[in-house]
């Protein structure tokens, strides 16, 4: 099953998001990577890319402002894993949801970006 | 104009002392038209960069240099300002690969990739009021073999009395006209330390 890696600036409203997703989508994978090292607000690219090798499945990245997806994409190019992760560009909240549904349904990396895209992009 | 793995670990030492200096004042740019905390971020992430120097006097070349010093950067910083300067050092690290000197147009090219990489990582263009207007002529007097110190006080100058059309000072429009962009200023202390070693 593709993993979500939710990208916050905030630990409190990843988590918050991942509790929202369990309701919706139980049995998918949801991985953080919120906030900085110390609990402070700020996203950092060399957590992102840490959580990246705590992945079950192949992955997408969702983020949610400004420098997030900065460093979402700077860890992905810092990653030198086997799985293949893809970053989407949709609103934190509702593209995390629909992807969560679609990987809920076991659909494959590809179908969820295009999916995620072709509601937010 | 020759950087060599020395020189630039000793110019790299001086802009941790700089950012130290400028910390209140490039926090209070920030909190004018931005979230006021780059001083604090700069400072923050040079000062890991500086024990680390301190710790490690010997490098193999530049590029291995500046790939240190850019990884330090991306998990220390935070801000957007982590991404943007360890992307530029990673690029340097690329460019200054296997090499314990550079000058002329080795030199430029160098910066001018560093300046690309910023480009990319923040999807923006030069004029936009960010640090790109500062390290874009940089390399251009690199490349032009102009002064080096004349480049940088003319292109603060200029981005100074532009409007900020890129990131969150965007948001604060017109207002930004007349303010220092935080990320220009800090990008001219490192430059300038760089210029005071090339011999």
């Amino acid at each position: 099953m593709i993993n979500l890696i939710l990208v916050s600036h905030s630990e409190k409203l990843a988590a918050g998001l991942k509790e929202l997703l369990a309701e919706m989508a139980p049995d998918t994978p949801v991985l953080l990577a919120a906030g900085l090292a110390d609990g402070s607000i700020g996203t950092d690219a060399s957590r992102i890319e840490e959580t990246m090798n705590e992945l079950t499945d192949d992955g997408l990245i969702l983020t949610d402002i400004g420098s997030a997806t900065m460093n979402a994409e700077l860890a992905l190019e810092l990653y030198s894993g086997d799985r293949s992760v893809q970053f989407v560009e949709a609103p934190l909240v509702e593209g995390a949801f629909l992807a969560a549904v679609l990987s809920g349904q076991s659909k494959s990396l590809d179908e969820i970006v295009t999916g995620v895209k072709s509601e937010f992009g | 104009m020759k950087l060599s793995t020395e020189t630039f670990r000793e110019a790299l030492l001086e802009a941790a002392k700089q950012m130290e200096q400028h910390k209140d004042e490039l926090t209070d740019l920030d909190r004018e038209i931005g979230d006021g905390d780059h001083g604090i971020n700069m400072s923050r992430g040079f000062q890991a960069v500086q024990k680390e120097l301190e710790a490690q006097t010997e490098y193999e070349d530049l590029g291995a240099l500046s790939k240190q010093v850019g990884m330090t950067l991306i998990k220390t910083v935070g801000g957007a300002s982590g991404p943007l300067y360890g992307t530029a050092f990673v690029k340097f690290a690329g460019a200054f690969k296997g090499k314990t000197e550079a000058e002329g147009d080795e030199l430029a090219a160098a910066f001018k990739e560093a300046t690309d990489g910023i480009k990319m990582r923040g999807k923006s263009e030069f004029g936009q009021k960010t640090m790109v207007d500062i390290w874009t002529p940089f390399y251009e007097a690199l490349e032009q073999q102009t002064d080096l110190h004349q480049a940088l006080d003319q292109a603060l100058t200029d981005t100074k009395e532009r409007v900020a059309t890129k990131g969150r000072a965007s948001y604060f429009g017109d207002a930004t006209v007349g303010v220092q962009d935080p990320g220009s200023l800090s990008s001219a202390l490192l430059l300038r330390a760089i210029v005071e070693v090339l011999r």
